[in-house]
C-alpha cells in the first residue's frame, strides 16, 4: 500500500468536503499504519465470525443435503433388490449399511456408513469404527461391539442431542430386513480422547463382564468443543424382522 | 485499506458499491468454499472419535 499513490489519487478525484478537511486528510505514516492495522483486525474479527456461520450453519446445510442424498441411494437400493430376487442380498457397505434411530435425539433417522474418518462423517452421517477398534456389525450375528461416531455441530450435527439420551432410552438400528433393538444401560458424560477401550468388544468402562451384542455410541463434548468425549452404550435387546411395510418396531411408533 | 480500495474502483458511487459487494460475495464465497474447509480439521473444535493419536 503504497501511501504516495494514495495521497495523489485522492487529490485528483478530491473527496468532497469543506476545503480546510483536505488540507487536514494527509495522514502521517504513523497514522496510516494505525488505522490500516485497525482495518485488518476488523477484518479477521468478521473472518472469525464467518467462520462461527460456517461451522455452525453451512456445514450442517450441506451435510444435510449429502446425507438426504446418500440415504435415499440406500433405500433405492433395498427397494430394487427386495423386488428382484428377495434374497439375503449382499451388503453393500460402500453406501451405508443402515439407519439408526434414537427416538431420544429427536431427530429422526442417521445413515451409517463404513468408517470413522472426517471425510465420511462430514456427509451427516454416523461412522462404524474400523479403527482403532474394529466394530462388530449387528448383521454378523457375532458378539461384540457395534462402535459408532457422528458430529456433535457442525456437518449434520447428528450426535447433538446425545445428552438427552438416559437408560433405558431405546436405540434402533434399521437394516434392509431387519430392525435391531438395543436398549441404553449406561452413559459416560465424560471421558479422554485417548479412552479406545470404551470401543472394545466387553466395554468394561460401562459395568458389562461377558460377552454380548453391545452397540456404542460417541462424539465430543461439551458442545463446540473437542476437548472430552460423550459415550452411550446399548445392550442389543430383540431382532424384528422387517415387514413389507416396513412397519417400524413399537419404539419408534 | 478499505477506503484505498474504495478510491481504486472505478465508476460513480453507484457503480463503485455494486463492484464492492460484488468482491465481498466474492471473498465469502472463497472462504466458505476453500479456506474453511482447509482449516476446520486443523482446529480442535470437531474431533468425534476415541482414538490413539
Amino acid at each position: 500500500m503504497a501511501a504516495t499513490t494514495d495521497t495523489d489519487h485522492e487529490e485528483q478525484t478530491g473527496t468532497p468536503g469543506p476545503a480546510p478537511a483536505a488540507v487536514r486528510r494527509r495522514p502521517g505514516r504513523i497514522a496510516l499504519a494505525v488505522s490500516v492495522f485497525g482495518e485488518l483486525l476488523i477484518t479477521a474479527g468478521l473472518v472469525l465470525g464467518l467462520f462461527v456461520v460456517y461451522s455452525l450453519w453451512w456445514t450442517n446445510v450441506i451435510a444435510d443435503r449429502e446425507a438426504d442424498k446418500q440415504g435415499d441411494k440406500v433405500r433405492d437400493n433395498w427397494a430394487q433388490d427386495g423386488s428382484a430376487s428377495g434374497g439375503p442380498g449382499a451388503l453393500n457397505t460402500k453406501d451405508g449399511i443402515g439407519f439408526l434411530h434414537v427416538p431420544a435425539m429427536g431427530n429422526g433417522e442417521v445413515l451409517v456408513e463404513k468408517g470413522t474418518s472426517s471425510k465420511i462423517l462430514n456427509d451427516g452421517v454416523a461412522g462404524y469404527y474400523t479403527d482403532p477398534v474394529k466394530a462388530t456389525l449387528p448383521t454378523s450375528g457375532k458378539n461384540g461391539n457395534f462402535s459408532l461416531a457422528a458430529h456433535r455441530d457442525g456437518h449434520g450435527a447428528k450426535f447433538h442431542n446425545i445428552d438427552k439420551v438416559e437408560k433405558g432410552d431405546p436405540i434402533v438400528f434399521e437394516t434392509k430386513d431387519r430392525w435391531y433393538v438395543y436398549k441404553v444401560y449406561a452413559v459416560l458424560p465424560e471421558t479422554s480422547k485417548f479412552d479406545v477401550d470404551v470401543l472394545d468388544a466387553v466395554p468394561k468402562a460401562s459395568g458389562r463382564k461377558k460377552a454380548g451384542k453391545y452397540i456404542t455410541l460417541t462424539t465430543c463434548t461439551p458442545v463446540f468443543t473437542s476437548r472430552y468425549r460423550y459415550v452411550v452404550w446399548g445392550e442389543l435387546e430383540r431382532v424384528e424382522k422387517v415387514d413389507g411395510d416396513r412397519t417400524p418396531p413399537k419404539e419408534l411408533r | 485499506m478499505y477506503g484505498w480500495i474504495w478510491r481504486h474502483l472505478p465508476g460513480n458511487t453507484w457503480v463503485r458499491a455494486l463492484i464492492s459487494l460484488v468482491l465481498v460475495l466474492a471473498v465469502v464465497y472463497v472462504l466458505f468454499q476453500y479456506v474453511f474447509p482447509w482449516a476446520e480439521p486443523l482446529l480442535p473444535f470437531n474431533d468425534v472419535t476415541v482414538d490413539n493419536q
